[in-house]
């Protein structure tokens, strides 16, 4: 990726008015590179004003940086050049779930659904949207805290590197209120530690099993089952390395990728498993995982 | 379980072998052919011909390594696009035997490596002295192979 | 070892307190192309089975839709493991468990930055 980023700029270099700002904005994007790829994109934006790429891009380094605002402004850019434009559609529709403001995201999603009836991811975020909208602002019925700011109903992005797409913990509840749990808790356990980070977490039985957590996608889905099956083949690695290190047992694992960053630990017979975009420090992640760590142990009454 | 052995000491430091570096194919044999143990193979006549390669390399690669080294190479290592073989000497009381396994990305030839020395090791304490083993005589070969094979898959 | 090209770049890393070992592998293979160790420490071992494990986290990592993986980190009671590859080779760092973790990455990213 390195070596991109270098022949992009160059190229750019060489030529200011090349469109390959919206490939070396994006290759910036990707490797976490926010401000100078915000940079990048905008000033390809000022010299390309009716570049719908470079539109795009742009939008999607600003919903990297959660300036939802910004991101919905590029993505109307994008709508005026193409008014059928399927992901600025969709980025305007995650964007307005995101703000609360169901009945536009509809709107948006529907328009998207219309354009290709079969894509069923679409059609699951449309069903997750409508169902907020009839539910109305507050969707769960078991808060009673009188706590009904933005951020309970703030998303999570950790973007795809195939197709990028932030991955979403709505619905969040007070968990650390609650004096019972029950198997319909499990799923968002962990929601209301991500208010503050864009990320997701999970705990996985020793078979390698989601036992609690979540991890949403932007259109609703949970892939929690595939990610987690992925990554717990790691600790099993792990436990077979300890023996030969003479490092005891292993208490931490940390791994950054592309888009970003993992961490998990044994606790119990299990894996407890957090993620969040590349922004997040390690060290908040360390500390988001100790979190999520204690919370499955009182869960499960350890 | 896909494992089986033709005497009764193989199959502890076999097992370890096999769960530790992660491999899709293990055999234990005499540098004759005899096979001692297995795992992975369904059919007699696999593992038959797997022992029979496998001997046949290990003569060639021995006889190469003398006469270009002075010495036989103690490993050998052969990577195909999706599998790998890995045959080994394991020196065994009284004489020696072979390993011959076969993995895929899931391991590496450093992890074979690493767990053929510990292999070696268990081998070298458990196994009992093999001079009773020594290689078969022509006639007897293909009699003392059947026989192994026999008893590992059932029909002893 | 440290008799390659990649001496000085093992060397500015194994100079940090706590550093126990510094390898330079074969993603692939887990095979050592270059290493500075400290007396004791199984320098076959860790480039095996670190190898394995980046080349793990790596694979699962992609397989889950995350993308590429840079930094590994594996913590322990008794000691830490730090990793980063790059074009098939892993650079790994055999630390203490009392270290300065964030010092010691940045300079194994840096190290990393530096191969060919």
């Amino acid at each position: 990726m390195a070596d991109d980023i270098r022949a992009l700029s160059e190229a750019l270099a060489v030529d200011p008015s090349s469109v390959a700002f919206v490939a070396l904005a994006e290759a910036l994007r990707k490797r976490g590179d926010l401000d100078v790829a915000a940079r990048v994109a905008a000033k390809g934006v000022e010299r390309h004003p009716s570049l719908v790429d470079g539109h795009d891009v742009r939008a999607r380094i600003a919903l990297d940086r959660q300036a939802l605002d910004e991101a919905a402004a590029s993505w109307e850019s994008v709508l005026r050049l193409v008014p059928d434009h399927r992901d600025a559609q969709k980025g305007l529709g995650f964007i307005c779930f995101q703000q609360g403001r169901f009945a536009e995201a509809a709107a948006y999603l529907a328009a998207v659904a219309e354009q290709d009836p079969d894509d069923a991811s679409v059609a699951a975020a449309l069903d997750t949207v409508r169902a907020a909208a009839m539910a109305g602002p507050r969707s769960s019925a078991a808060v009673t805290a009188p706590v009904a700011d933005e951020r309970e109903r703030s998303t999570t992005m950790i973007p795809a590197v195939e197709e990028p797409a932030p991955i979403t913990a709505s619905g969040v509840a007070p968990f650390a209120r609650r004096a019972t749990w029950s198997r319909a808790d499990a799923a968002i356990l962990f929601d209301d530690l991500l208010t503050d980070v864009p990320g997701a977490a999970m705990h996985l039985d020793e078979a390698g099993l989601v036992l609690a957590g979540r991890y949403l996608t932007e259109d609703g889905r949970d892939l929690a089952a595939e990610v987690g099956a992925q990554l717990s083949g790691v600790s099993d690695e792990a436990t077979r390395a300890m023996r030969h290190f003479g490092f005891g047992a292993w208490t931490q694992i940390v791994f950054e990728t592309e888009v970003a960053s993992v961490a998990m630990a044994p606790v119990g017979q299990g894996l407890t498993l957090v993620a969040a975009a590349r922004t997040v420090p390690l060290g908040f992640l360390r500390r988001l995982l100790d979190r999520a760590a204690d919370r499955i142990r009182a869960w499960v009454g350890e | 379980m896909r494992m089986s052995v033709a005497a009764s000491w193989v199959e502890a430091p076999l097992k370890q072998f096999v769960d530790d570096a992660r491999v899709h194919y293990a055999v234990l044999l005499h540098p004759s052919g005899q096979v001692l143990g297995q795992y992975g193979f369904a059919r007699s006549v696999d593992v038959m011909t797997a022992c029979a390669l496998a001997a046949a390399i290990d003569a060639s690669s021995r006889a190469l390594g003398m006469l270009v080294e002075g010495k036989a190479f103690p490993s050998l290592h052969y990577a195909g696009r999706e599998r790998q073989i890995f045959l080994a000497e394991v020196p065994a009381p009284g004489g020696r035997l072979l390993l011959l396994a076969v993995f895929d990305w899931e391991s590496s030839l450093g992890l074979l490596q690493l767990y053929h020395e510990e292999f070696r090791a268990r081998v070298g304490e458990m196994a009992p002295p093999i001079a009773h083993n020594a290689p078969a005589i022509a006639a007897d070969f293909e009699k003392e192979l059947n026989k192994n094979l026999a008893v590992m898959f059932g029909r002893a | 070892m440290a008799t390659t090209p990649f001496a000085p770049l093992l060397q500015s890393i194994i100079r940090h307190r706590g550093v126990t070992g510094v390898l330079l592998v074969g993603e692939d293979d887990g095979l050592v192309v270059d290493s500075v160790l400290q007396v004791g420490v199984n320098g076959a071992a860790f480039a095996a089975l670190t190898a394995s494990l980046y080349r793990k986290a790596r694979r699962s990592a992609e397989a889950a839709g995350l993308g590429r993986t840079g930094y590994f980190e594996l913590d322990a009671v008794d000691g830490r493991v730090l990793a980063a590859g790059k074009n098939e080779l892993v650079f790994i760092v055999v630390a203490e468990a009392r270290i300065n973790v964030g010092l010691l990455r940045v300079e194994l990213l840096k190290a990393v930055e530096r191969l060919p």
